[in-house]
């Protein structure tokens, strides 16, 4: 009990940090695939681009970021203390960034080898990580929504991982397996399943904690995770036994469940105190209108009546609301409040008692984080447009999201510069003259 | 208790708005009664609900110090952030503040989750008594 509440049980600053430094250079590279083969990325979802670009969004950005936010949230929201963070942190990292990198290869030049290299690296590093996280929390009793959240989303985590480490040997392998319906599954399970759920147990706790809305009711709350994880699973019943119908029923719900928490966030959002937007609630505000958009683009496509093929874009367009506007943004948002408080609460921690420390505007300041925030919308703007017009707009749009990527690194890196300084000033301070 | 947490997150919402839009004289104010309504939950807490659970649990050295040192910490930061205020600066008090919500937000997340329901647990039969000692705690000056 007492270790909730101590500093000293907060896992060491590197450990998350590490994740969050590396984790926008993807998006550079994300950006980088887009102006160089755009035409093809945006053309099919089954391009060797795409897949390799996908990839790098979800494994190098997103996940990256959660797994060093889990890391230091675990054991402030759950009570959970994971075993040699510092360690667990030195493991996962390089494997979830040279594994990301090399299934981005394995995708590119069709190599086996690249994606072998990538299941092994990525297998590991999560079979790690999951190991240490899933006995922490499953040993903490659920008692509020967040820590059901959690735990479900670890569940889903694995589902994901599972399920890619196959597709990736039967790619290697050349095994004659139909894999489009499996991929689907895998995106359900990690887009929904894990970075959903996940997004939604976290969102709990600092929604109301940094807008000072009302608190999420604690009903909706509770259902959320377990009814995303029911859909998921009823699609994926429907995979195994090909029926069609309960696919169908699975997507419907998941989307409808996925709606009405987008809904409801709206809604505390409308009741905040805090009137004054700042660069996080704006990224959250395209994150929430994105994902709306891109929710009633996946009914749309399910009721739609057998035999209506739609264009290839139309996925295309559905990844890219998804990933640039929805996860993207989210995650961006909560890295401008992590980082900084974390940065300014070990200067704080170090600091003499009663004696200030310099504020986190002087660590990170808003017009940083606005100037990047402006960046990131010109280069969701563009991707989005550029599905309709590859030939003209894959470049700049590429290039936009490459300045967005780098400017990201650029600030996160610049706190932590500034926190080194700050922090030696201080310690040449404690000396005696 | 959790009650005048909420209240307190309203005053620190509206002087945050007033420095935001310019208005400091508003701001000094509105800070001002959040800084008091602040000192006054910590006082209560300081004086009379951690030296129950202290006395009943015999755990001196545990959560309710952490919960102190933190007081402390708030305390230096609300101080910082009045100095701010009176001379003028708003882009330094805005950054104080950012700080200070989050310190506060934090521990009250540890108090609401942990804490009290700790002092629930612990001081049930004494609850009615000691409630009304830190209600008239709260409510005077």
């Amino acid at each position: 009990m007492q270790a909730l509440l101590s500093f000293e049980q907060s896992p060491p600053l590197a450990a998350p940090l590490r994740f969050f430094l590396s984790a926008p250079l993807f998006v550079v590279l994300a950006g980088v695939l887009l102006v160089v083969d755009g035409g093809a990325l945006l053309g099919s979802r089954w391009s060797p681009a795409t897949l390799a670009a996908t990839h790098l969004l979800t494994i190098g950005f997103m996940l990256q970021v959660m797994l060093g936010a889990l890391i230091q949230i675990l054991p402030v929201v759950a009570g959970a203390n994971l075993a040699r963070p510092a360690l667990v942190a030195a493991l996962v990292h390089p494997a979830i960034n040279l594994g990301a990198l090399a299934m981005a290869a394995g995708f590119l030049f069709a190599e086996a080898r690249w994606l072998q290299l990538a299941a092994a690296l990525l297998g590991l590093g999560l079979a790690v990580f999951l190991g240490v996280a899933g006995r922490a929390v499953f040993r903490v009793p659920s008692t509020s929504p967040s820590i059901r959240g959690l735990k479900l989303a670890l569940l889903a985590l694995a589902a994901t991982v599972g399920s890619g480490l196959f597709m990736l040997l039967v790619l290697a392998g050349g095994w004659p397996v139909a894999l489009p319906g499996l991929a689907n599954l895998h995106a359900g399970w990690g887009l929904a399943g894990w970075a959903g759920v996940l997004l939604a147990a976290v969102a709990y706790v600092v929604v109301p904690m940094f807008q000072l809305t009302p608190g999420y009711p604690a009903r909706p709350a509770w259902w959320f995770p377990p009814a995303t994880l029911a859909a998921l699973l009823l699609s994926t019943l429907a995979v195994v036994v090909d029926a069609g119908w309960l696919n169908l029923i699975g997507r419907l719900l998941l989307a409808l469940v996925a709606l009405a928490f987008i809904a409801q966030t709206l809604k505390l959002q409308v009741g905040r105190r805090r009137a004054r937007p700042d660069a996080t609630f704006r990224y959250w505000q395209l994150g929430l209108g994105a994902t709306l958009a891109a929710l009633l683009m996946l009914i749309v496509e399910t009721l739609l009546p057998a035999g209506v093929v739609l264009p290839a874009e139309w996925t295309v367009l559905l990844g890219v609301l998804v990933l640039v506007g929805g996860f993207l943004p989210f995650i961006i948002g909560m890295l401008y409040k992590i980082v900084p408080f974390l940065l300014w609460f070990d200067l704080q921690h170090r600091s003499l008692p009663g004696k200030a420390v310099p504020a986190m505007n002087k660590l990170l300041d808003e017009p940083r984080m606005r100037g990047q925030l402006h960046s990131f919308f010109v280069a969701f703007a563009l991707s989005t447009v550029s599905v309709a017009a590859p030939a003209w707009l894959a470049i700049p749009a590429g290039l936009a999201l490459i300045v967005a990527g780098a400017w990201l690194a650029h600030n996160l890196l610049r706190a932590v510069l500034r926190h080194r300084d700050f922090r030696r000033a201080g310690e040449t301070a404690k000396m005696p003259a | 208790m959790l009650e005048d947490h909420r209240h307190c997150d309203d005053l620190f919402a509206a002087a945050e708005q007033s420095a935001g839009d310019g208005d400091l004289v508003a701001a000094r104010l509105a800070f001002g009664q959040f800084r008091d309504a602040v000192l006054r939950h910590f006082t209560g807490e300081e004086a009379t609900l951690f030296p129950a659970f202290e006395e009943r649990t015999g755990m001196r050295m545990g959560p309710t110090q952490v919960m102190r040192m933190e007081h402390e910490q708030m305390r230096a930061l609300m101080d910082a952030a009045v100095d701010a205020l009176e001379s003028g600066k708003t882009e330094d008090f805005l950054g104080q503040a950012d700080s200070l919500l989050i310190t506060m937000q934090q521990h009250n997340m540890k108090e609401e989750n942990v804490l009290y329901p700790m002092c629930d647990q612990q001081l049930g039969d004494a609850a009615g008594a000691l409630v009304e000692r830190l209600r008239s705690e709260l409510e005077a000056a």
